[in-house]
């Protein structure tokens, strides 16, 4: 523990402009993931433990148009239409057939996506990790604000997630689709019964979930490393945000991502040694006290 | 697809061999009892590559040994085993090779943690064991953990230290870098090779204090908060034993902070080809250890090795493992042939201090160390990166006798001797 | 029913515990192959394991997520105390029982609070807290290198552990006497009472049983039977890995759980089993074996949509046991 480090962090504008702007990206990239695991919870009461996997395919799809195209956004939209496609190829084909089996059946089927993709991407893309490097249009000095470091490419990737996040949510709160979505999420039964087809519903929430994973893996395929098995450390992490903002609430997620990201980044200048305990020490704590989480509905 | 290589390999040489000799009573007498060679690694997760990349080390060699009669005029058949990385996988495996498969001899590329699981298995049973990749110094170094019939063939942690060490503080001193950070992964290697380091580095130059330190977890996926803290100590050098995957990030990463460009980074682990050809933008003047260069040290041997490895290898990059490999079954070949046969104490007792001639040595040559069963006169050396090919220059080689003297007063601060 | 008819039950399960212990012991004198000694070994290890989480999951309904944290425990706790210590194995075999309950009723207490998908949450929480624990803790623990060096004096009874056939055949009889002692809890009363929860829970406590004290019960029970395979698997690798206290090992026993059956008490250790076997197999035939196993079981799980002896049970007509429907 470094409390005068990190009080001189939070008392000089540079230190405070830098880290938070670093605590803003990691948290960003986090809520997309997370945001398509707690709207897949929400509505079909499935935890989705292929997550990760839907998250590191995106950011290879990314790669691969990237390299055809040469264009980042292009790649970018390419890892979450593919991402979307298999959501829903993967709602069809496997997690359709054991709606309502025991929730340790849902775990299995996705442990066995889990190891097939790891290592189709091995097959694919060859067991080296893969970097896609920045695209020209980024490859810009950082500026300085109030003395702070602050890249534009993470200023960018920051809007963008918080446009998507914000199109989520007013797709969800304003249309008819997102009533419905929320219908389902409160009683599918009732919304069975009233005509509406829940098959395809479930198809729509699976292809956002993946959409979501796949964008922000695109999105983080400049700066970060592609490996097999990469979506590991990303799913517990939405694990965790998803259990603090509450299962099924998005705005809940958005919340925990950024101050889980926010945690981090000064949580690193503070007390550097146990930061990741400490997630775990909040989650349980918020478990014990508010299973449904700090934003969710009070479900048990 | 790469899997069946190994098998396409060995019989494309089966076949070639038979067909240019017609000797088939003899292939066929060598068949019936090959000589089994056990060898484990990692095949799957986040660093498969050190599987594939031992393979194609291994592979050729055997390849080369089969075609010219064998070892012991037997053919060798390697029994490819993956741990994924987990120690008890590793220790099932090391039995298994041996208790069922009946492997006569092992050459284990487990990381550091499997290693030490199969160095248990291997006291156990009494199998002599080449240690092909795990670089950390305890193996081999701390009597306590060292077996009788276990050698190591890879470089040890405390020598890349020591030159490291020796490197950094020339370096420091002309260039007055006295503030310096680090930023390595938080488990046991990651932490002693930082320590090791900073011991040497303030051995040499003692003017250098220590700013901010910082330590992410192996296979983070976002460095941000660690390149934004060592930004925010502007320190005047860098030191990371950051490696692979997690390197090409962090490099990534800063970049896009310009952190190379304030501050003078020194990274052992980045004279590796497939992070030097992976790493996209790839700053100039990072300071580097070479792992496994073609151009270090460079002599035509060495050269004609890297371009056989490509063409054997799928035109991939051989990397620090390939060659760590390639001279542990030249090792164990040597020391079976001279112990004349492949009994554990035998050939253990051949391989201690052994020396064979090898082109991954400025001096041509490298040895197994008698008294703690590692391997000394390998080519290590520090240089700085350019951008494109060969990407480090200015090599300039450890001292191999500064280096034992070192590693020995390391060795009695430790209580190892 | 009768207590003549519980006894002869127990009887007949204490002969067919014997007669697989015989039969095993006989086994190398036949196949003097030393890998099915491995096997075996190991299969006993997760076989307690899985068995002992399937207490909580199929006959209480508690999905825990994070029941390898008490599995590392085991191996963790046995291992410092043969090294650190100067006690015989017997006494580290019951003081690491004696840790692991008292560990297991602090985390129960906090866990059984939740029901559901939470109680699955706040169980891997736990355990990816201890693991955390474990992988700072470098001084005691060794940390991510795990305790390196050796498990010392590693016999019972004059029987030395350190050879391969002794620890073959000790591990059987562990494995037995585990399973006979957990298939006695789950035919009493008691047993009774978790069915009873599992089924309906505001029912239970209608009927005078005090929920959360049985399911902290059975929750450190499961605990103490998950150190046991700990322990075993301890004498296999020779000390402890961080790998054996992190989440994928509470995978393993899940998965273990659903290849066999819930609803058969054998069902996990079945699961095991062919878990092990496909593992071994799979392993030595393809460098991808992650696609060939993700494809095995997803034929399973799809066709069967139960597990093996659930399936089997249910063809012959008989109901399972357990098991949530």
């Amino acid at each position: 523990m470094d409390a005068s480090a990190l009080l001189d962090c939070v008392t000089t504008s540079s230190c405070l402009v830098t880290q938070t702007t670093s605590g803003l990206i990691v948290g960003m990239l986090l809520f997309l993931v997370a945001a398509g695991l707690t709207l897949i919870f929400g509505v079909l009461k499935i935890v989705n433990f292929a997550h990760g996997t839907f998250y590191m395919l995106g950011a290879y799809l990314a790669y691969t148009v990237f390299q055809i195209t040469g264009s980042y956004w292009l790649g970018v939209l390419g890892g979450g239409l593919g991402m979307a496609l298999f959501g829903v190829l993967f709602e069809r084909f496997l997690i359709r057939r054991v709606y309502g089996a025991n929730v340790l059946m849902q775990l299995l089927i996705c442990y066995a996506v889990v190891l097939i993709c790891d290592d189709l991407v091995k097959i694919v893309w060859g067991p080296d990790f893969r970097a896609m490097g920045m695209p020209p249009e980024f490859q810009v000095p950082p500026l300085f604000i109030l003395g702070g470091v602050v890249p534009p490419f993470y200023l960018v990737l920051i809007a963008v997630s918080l446009l998507i996040g914000g199109g989520l949510g007013l797709t969800l709160g304003l249309t008819k689709i997102g009533k419905i979505v929320r219908a389902a999420a409160h009683n599918p039964d009732m919304v069975s019964a009233l005509g509406i087809n829940t098959t395809l519903l479930y198809s729509l929430v699976f292809a956002a979930g993946g959409a979501l994973a796949g964008l922000a893996g695109g999105l983080a395929a400049p700066v970060r490393s592609l490996t097999p098995g990469m979506g590991f450390s990303i799913l517990i992490e939405s694990f965790i945000v998803t259990v603090i903002g509450g299962m099924g609430s998005i705005g809940g997620a958005l919340i925990a991502a950024v101050v889980l990201g926010l945690i981090r980044s000064f949580g690193t200048i503070g007390f550097p040694q146990f930061t990741e305990g400490l997630m775990y020490i909040a989650m349980i704590i918020i478990l014990v006290s508010k299973p449904s989480g700090l934003f969710g509905k009070e479900i048990v | 697809m790469r899997a069946n290589q190994a098998a396409l390999l060995n019989r494309r040489t089966v076949l070639a061999a038979s067909a240019g000799s017609l000797a088939m009573p003899f292939i066929a007498r060598a068949q019936a009892n090959p000589l089994k060679i056990g060898i484990q690694s990692i095949f799957s997760g986040p660093i498969a590559l050190l599987g594939t990349s031992s393979r194609g080390g291994f592979q050729p060699e055997i390849d080369r040994i089969n075609a010219t009669g064998g070892l012991l005029g037997r053919q060798i058949q390697p029994v490819y085993r993956d741990s994924k990385g987990q120690p008890q996988e590793a220790a099932r495996v090391a039995r298994e090779l041996v208790n069922t498969d009946g492997c006569e001899l092992l050459l284990d590329a487990e990381a550091s943690s499997g290693a030490f699981a199969v160095q248990e298995v291997v006291r156990d049973l009494g199998v002599l064991c080449i240690h092909c990749a795990a670089e950390t110094s305890s193996l081999t170094a701390d009597p306590k953990l060292r077996a009788p019939t276990a050698f190591r063939s890879a470089r040890q942690g405390v020598h890349d230290a020591i030159v490291g060490g020796v490197h950094s503080a020339k370096v420091a001193e002309a260039k007055k870098l006295t503030k310096w950070a680090t930023c390595s992964p938080d488990y046991a290697f990651g932490r002693d090779t930082t320590a090791q380091f900073l011991e040497f580095l303030k051995h040499f130059a003692p003017n250098v204090e220590t700013v901010s330190q910082s330590w992410p977890k192996l296979g983070q996926p976002d460095f941000t908060e660690v390149i934004t803290k060592i930004l925010q100590a502007r320190p005047q050098a860098l030191y990371s034993a950051l490696y692979a995957g997690d390197l090409s990030a962090f490099i990534n990463q800063g970049n896009v902070y310009a952190m190379f460009g304030a501050m003078e980074v020194f990274v052992p682990a980045m004279g590796d080809l497939p992070v030097l050809t992976g790493v996209k933008n790839l700053p100039a003047g990072i300071q580097s250890a070479c792992r496994y260069l073609p151009a270090f040290p460079d002599t035509a041997a060495n050269e004609a090795w890297y371009e056989a490895y490509r063409k054997a290898n799928n035109n991939d990059y051989p990397t620090n493992w390939s060659w760590e490999c390639a001279t542990g079954i030249r090792l164990m070949e040597a020391a079976v042939k001279k112990a004349g046969s492949t009994d554990g104490k035998g050939v253990a007792a051949a391989l201690e201090g052994l020396t064979i001639d090898s082109v991954f040595s400025t001096t041509g040559k490298v040895t197994m160390r008698a008294e703690d069963h590692t391997l000394i006169d390998y080519a290590i050396g520090w240089g700085t990166t350019i951008p494109k090919a060969p990407f480090l220059t200015a090599i300039e080689p450890g001292d191999w006798g500064q280096i034992a003297e070192l590693e020995t007063e390391w060795k009695k601060k430790n209580g190892y001797v | 029913m009768a207590s003549g008819m519980v006894r002869t039950r127990i009887w007949r399960d204490i002969l067919a515990g014997c007669l697989l212990v015989a039969v095993l012991a006989i086994v190398p004198a036949l196949i003097p192959a030393r890998a099915f000694q491995d096997f075996v070994i190991r299969c006993s290890s997760m076989a307690l394991f899985a068995t002992s989480l399937n207490l909580l999951v199929g006959y209480t309904g508690l999905s825990s997520f994070g029941h390898g944290m008490f599995f590392g425990l085991g191996t963790y706790s046995f291992a410092l105390l043969m090294q650190r210590t100067g006690v015989a194995l017997p006494v580290a075999f019951l003081l690491t029982l004696l840790i692991t309950a008292v560990t297991a009723v602090a985390v129960g207490a906090i866990c059984i609070r939740l029901r559901l998908i939470y109680f699955a949450f706040v169980t891997l929480a736990m355990q990816m807290l201890l693991h955390s624990v474990v992988i700072s803790w470098v001084g005691l623990t060794g940390g991510d290198q795990g305790l390196m060096g050796g498990i010392p004096r590693r016999s019972v009874l004059g029987v030395d552990l350190g050879l391969q056939y002794n620890l073959y055949v000790f591990s059987a009889v562990v494995l037995v006497a585990g399973l006979l002692l957990m298939r006695h809890i789950v035919n009493t009363a008691f047993g009774t009472s978790l069915r009873m929860i599992r089924d309906n829970e505001v029912r239970a406590a209608f009927l005078g049983i005090v929920v959360w004290r049985v399911k902290l019960t059975v929750f450190v029970l499961s605990a103490v039977f998950a150190s046991v395979g700990g322990m075993v698997m301890s004498l296999f690798v020779s000390g402890a890995y961080p790998e054996l206290i992190n989440w994928p090992i509470s995978g393993d026993a899940i998965f273990a759980i659903v290849m066999g059956g819930i609803g058969s008490f054998l069902g996990p250790a079945v699961g095991t089993m062919i878990l092990l076997l496909l593992n071994d197999v799979v392993t030595r035939q393809t460098e991808y074996y992650g696609l060939a196993l993700g494809l095995i079981i997803l034929a399973f799980a799809l066709g069967l949509r139960r597990g093996v002896l659930d399936f089997i049970t249910e063809r012959l007509g008989g109901r399972p046991a357990g098991g949530i429907s």
